[in-house]
């Protein structure tokens, strides 16, 4: 018996087919952005727990000026450390062939013998280094592909002055540089910045350094706690220049990884709520259209023995299979748009081997979420059909009762045509239909503003930072800070058009018990390179007496301006000096604190000394700049506006275009979706009354304007509505970026409205017409005929 | 705008509205025998034959009808069901074309017009009554009629038209407010207020009891009357057949037989 009830079930749903593709298309947005989410946390959690593991990533850092190889065994020695690697780790200049710009890196020594103890490499191509070698050098792959170096090729490397060419022995990934940038940047720059290894006695020759290190490595024993080793530690290392030890929770490429799991955790939950909450709805619609069509079969299976169970549970399965395939198609959508987030991924964070691994549960998790939400959907309705007496559901339905809409009784009326009349009237009548159709396409329109709204934030920042704040064209640091005579040295590179000097100091700054380990910048009060911009574009010169910090730094450390802040000065003489807070600053990447140049060198009591300088440089004679700074000594660091940019292309702006695909894809299902269903609906449910306009004289065209005015109407009400809620989602996902790295601004333009309610009105208009197009199949004669 | 037309006299020509002929012989009242050759003719069929379906399924619902019409008759077409007479009122309507034979309205060649024109055709010249009313359930009495009367060509206004039906009293009434006989009697209002030269009714009783029937059948009469729109009735209630002109019996797809009735019989005088 029940298999035939089940063939019924094939047979209704073959006829309702589009629809039921409309609903299952929805579901599976949702869906497909929770599988994905879910799967590509458990990947990135799984691969970096895996690496982290096998290339023993360590779990406290430190760096310090000079500590002989020594002090390792007091380190050791501290309760609840586990193991422990000390080594070098320098600032580089280098010079690339076929790259007109110096490049700079980072230097990390290698043990002599054998593998370190923490932070193991993984070799990706090319040999380690031979015994014996000589003038060897690994490069991070990141850096290796972005300038097309291969094992083999020579780098020359400025090591304390000195320029050694270098045969790249092979490229590898660390752990401590998944995410690879220059310290403190908010984006990699992967062409112009680089980690590389050399072994440890080369590279302490060549700084003086041998049988010395500067920066250390350790991990935990399995009871310890972090904080007492780290202040342990601390109190050790300050004799040597130790500049703070942290925890893998202020590790920098740790935390991008770390924050991009909190991105997706979002994503899992929020995205599916609302996507399967539009998808509910629909199946709600559908069903309630069927049971209304099939009052009577309901009627005929109780007469003839059925219980409400059984047909509840026949109708139930019309959603279930609806689940069923949205199911599917999320899946299928999940893993692609997961494997491509992966490509994308693969960009930014630098694994040995970074998969898209399915997460099994998040399927499960799908199936059960999205049959609960159908279920949640269509329950009453079909348990309300189910409980008619059969006698009663024989009936047809009672004709549907009007009345004037509320539009009309405030007097209008006479100025509104018929087929606006009818339009209204039928969207009063089914408020919850008119809703949940209203709710997709808002829903359409609100999801495409998040991406548009995450680009024009992005191109606030930048240039806000590289137009506003930061108006040199290149910057250059040192290796260790110099005098005057580095000074003249700048002016004098050829196309030099201004150079401001700077100088940089690693130190701690503290307020009550909050403290922030950051790097004060010292910048000359005549200056027009770095400016400093308060909270209404007001500028400050860097203060003589005080310090003017990054509003986010000032928040972190709840200061408020007036109030004095405890300076730790972590390098040269490490004095300490209370300062008041005289400004904040509205810039929106890092923590920064400034103030003047000759403040920041009476504090530091070393006299008057730079850390590096920025310039203003003849377009034309750029080439010539950049090829003159490579025979600049002892240059740490140069930063080139420029190809920032070009890499923030490459980079940034192409993750966004994939996210707003991905976005554009959703918004034109839901969109496409809602407005099918709604068409199909209306079409069927009030065939007989179209076919009637038509019998009675109307042409086709007078026909469709009758359900199109219903679906602008719905149209004009969901606009408002998806700007409301993309602006909501927008300023919830947005100012969710409010890092101590980057501080994103809520822009919303009047182009990414425009462009959402265009997107939106093209999937509509392209859905409504398709649905139309079945006017012309509407049966004129059935018009005739009894209703069904 | 549109005065509801005055009854005209006998020998007294109707109102001329341009369209030559159509409403100037006005027949005299209950007196019409058979088929009046002075009358101009509005539909002539040859032949015309529909077919259903191929194979073995093949039904033929009308197989091979020869028929004329003429203006201001009240043709009453009696058959069982299935016997193919809705199936003719289709293709008289112009919602349905034939497989074979012709079908003329005036000198409008209705086998072989096309959507547009049809559309043009039923918007002009027909007006249709059927079984289960039809009103459009959001549209008071009112807009029902005025939704017509928007787009015909020389309408007359709503409020006339659901007068002639006495329906005044219940203009601003939604359908679901109705009875079934008033919303048939909007109905009829809704098809009569574009002065259309037919009006096709299926079945205007079939859902109603026969005092409201009564009703009914006196509002299209009268309008029959009184406009002097040739009036096709479609029923299997061989009652009726006395207030017609004409009485056409059909079955098999055929023309069985025609009588014309010596005497229109009163509505009211009707029993079933």
């Amino acid at each position: 018996m029940l298999a035939q009830l089940d063939r019924k079930l094939w047979r209704d749903l073959s006829r309702m087919k589009g629809q039921a593709l409309a609903v299952a298309l929805v579901m599976a947005c949702g869906l497909a952005m929770l599988i994905m989410a879910r799967s590509l946390i458990y990947s990135l959690e799984s691969t970096s727990d895996a690496y982290y593991r096998a290339h023993r990533f360590a779990e406290v850092f430190a760096q310090l000026k000079r500590a002989p190889l020594g002090l390792l065994d007091r380190v050791r020695a501290i309760p609840g450390v586990a193991l422990v690697q000390g080594g070098l780790s320098v600032q580089v200049t280098l010079d690339i062939p076929g790259l007109d710009e110096p490049a700079s890196g980072n230097v990390r020594s290698l043990p002599e013998d054998g593998e370190p103890e923490l932070n193991r490499l993984f070799l990706r191509r090319g040999q380690w280094f031979r015994p014996g070698g000589k003038r060897e050098v690994l490069v991070s792959e990141a850096f290796a592909e972005a300038n097309r170096l291969e094992p083999g090729d020579s780098i020359a490397l400025l090591l304390n002055g000195r320029r050694q060419t270098f045969r790249i022995a092979g490229i590898v990934l660390s752990p401590e540089f998944i995410f690879e940038s220059r310290p403190g940047a908010a984006l990699p720059d992967n062409r112009s910045y680089g980690i590389f290894w050399l072994p440890y006695e080369e590279l302490a020759h060549a700084f003086d350094l041998y049988g010395a290190f500067n920066s250390l490595a350790l991990t935990l024993a399995a009871d310890a706690s972090e904080r007492a080793v780290i202040a342990a530690l601390d109190s050790l290392l300050e004799p040597y220049g130790g500049r703070g030890a942290h925890g893998r929770a202020d590790h920098p490429s740790h935390i991008r990884v770390r924050d991009e799991i909190g991105v997706l955790r979002t994503l899992s939950v929020a995205f599916p709520v609302v996507f399967l909450s539009v998808a509910a709805f629909m199946v709600n619609a559908v069903l309630a259209r069927l049971l209304n069509l099939q009052r009577e079969q309901i009627a005929i299976l109780k007469a003839f023995g059925f219980g409400n169970r059984q047909i509840v549970a026949h109708y139930l399965k019309f959603a279930l299979v609806m689940v069923a395939a949205g199911t599917v198609f999320g899946a299928v959508g999940g893993n692609l748009l997961g494997r491509q987030l992966v490509v994308m991924y693969r960009m930014w964070f630098r694994f040995p081997d970074l998969h898209f691994i399915p997460d099994r549960s998040a399927f499960v998790l799908a199936l059960a979420v999205s049959a609960f939400a159908a279920v949640a959907g269509v329950f009453s309705a079909v348990r309300r059909a189910a409980q008619l007496p059969p006698a009663e559901a024989m009936r047809p339905e009672p004709p549907a009762r009007y009345r004037p809409a509320v539009l009309e009784r405030t007097g209008i009326a006479r100025f509104l045509s018929h087929s606006f009349r009818i339009a209204v009237r039928n969207l009063e009548r089914r408020p919850m239909q008119a809703l949940f159709t209203v709710a997709g396409l808002a829903l359409a329109t609100g999801i495409m503003i998040v991406p548009n709204c995450f680009r024009d934030s992005v191109a606030v920042v930048l240039g806000f930072q590289w137009d506003v704040t930061q108006r040199q064209d290149i910057s250059v640091g040192l290796i260790e800070p110099q005098d005057r005579r580095a000074r003249d040295a700048f002016a004098h590179l050829p196309g030099v058009q201004t150079v401001e000097p700077f100088r940089n100091a690693v130190a701690r700054l503290r307020f009550g018990h909050r403290s922030r380990q950051i790097a004060l910048q010292g910048l000359t009060r005549t200056g027009d390179h770095t400016r400093i911009i308060a909270p209404g574009t007001r500028e400050i010169a860097p203060p003589e007496h005080g310090v003017v910090l990054s509003q986010k730094l000032a928040e972190v450390l709840g200061a408020r301006i007036g109030d004095r802040l405890r300076i730790e000065v972590l390098e040269g003489r490490r004095l300490s000096a209370d300062v008041p807070l005289v400004g904040v600053a509205d810039d929106m990447a890092g923590l920064n604190a400034y103030l003047s140049l000759t403040a920041l060198n009476r504090l530091l009591g070393e006299g008057d000394l730079v850390s590096g300088a920025s310039f203003t440089v003849d377009p034309d004679r750029r080439t010539d700049f950049l090829r003159a700074l490579k025979t600049v000594p002892r240059v740490g660091w140069v930063a080139i506006k420029e190809s920032l940019r070009q890499n923030f292309e490459q980079t940034t702006a192409a993750s966004i275009n994939l996210i707003q695909t991905i976005y554009l894809t959703f918004a034109t299902v839901v969109a496409f979706g809602v407005v099918y269903n709604n068409a199909r609906i209306s079409l069927a449910e009030r065939s007989r009354e179209l076919a009637t306009l038509r019998v009675i004289g109307f042409s086709q065209r007078e026909v469709a304007a009758v359900l199109v005015t219903e679906l602008v109407i719905l149209a004009l009400l969901a606009v408002p509505c998806g700007l409301l809620l993309g602006t909501g989602f927008a300023t919830a996902i947005v100012t969710q970026v409010n890092t101590e790295t980057v501080r994103l601004p809520l822009v919303l333009t009047a182009h990414n409205y425009a462009f959402a309610v265009l997107v939106v009105a093209i999937a509509s208009t392209i859905s409504g017409f398709l649905v139309l197009r079945r006017l012309n199949q509407l049966n004129l004669v059935s018009a005739l005929r009894a209703p069904e | 705008m549109h005065p509801v037309r005055r009854p005209p006299l006998d020998g007294e020509d109707s109102v001329n509205d341009g369209r030559p002929g159509l409403y100037r012989r006005m027949h005299p009242v209950h007196e019409s025998a058979g088929a009046d050759p002075a009358r101009p003719q509005v539909f002539r069929a040859r032949g015309l034959t529909k077919v259903y379906g191929s194979g073995e399924a093949e039904v033929h619902a009308l197989a091979g009808v020869d028929l004329e019409l003429h203006a201001g008759e009240l043709i009453v077409l009696l058959g069982p069901s299935g016997s193919g007479k809705t199936t003719l009122l289709n293709q008289l309507g112009g919602l349905d074309g034939p497989t074979a034979g012709e079908l003329w309205y005036r000198d409008i060649d209705l086998t072989h017009a096309d959507e547009a024109a049809l559309t043009h055709y039923r918007r002009d010249s027909v007006g249709f009554i059927f079984q289960f009313y039809n009103l459009i359930p959001s549209l008071t009495a009112r807009e029902n009629v005025a939704l017509i009367t928007e787009i015909a060509r020389d309408p007359m206004t709503p409020e006339a038209a659901l007068d002639m039906v006495g329906l005044s009293p219940r203009i601003d009434h939604f359908p679901a407010q109705l009875s079934g006989g008033e919303q048939q009697r909007v109905a009829i209002a809704r098809a009569i207020a574009k002065r259309p030269e037919v009006l096709l009714c299926d079945e205007p009783t079939g859902a109603l009891d026969v005092r409201t029937g009564i009703v009914v059948l006196e509002a299209i009469e009268r309008v029959n009357r009184e406009l002097g729109t040739l009036t096709v009735i479609i029923t299997h209630n061989a009652v009726m057949a006395d207030m017609a002109d004409r009485v056409i019996h059909f079955s098999d797809g055929r023309v069985q037989r025609i009588h014309a009735n010596a005497r229109r019989a009163r509505p009211d005088s009707l029993h079933w």
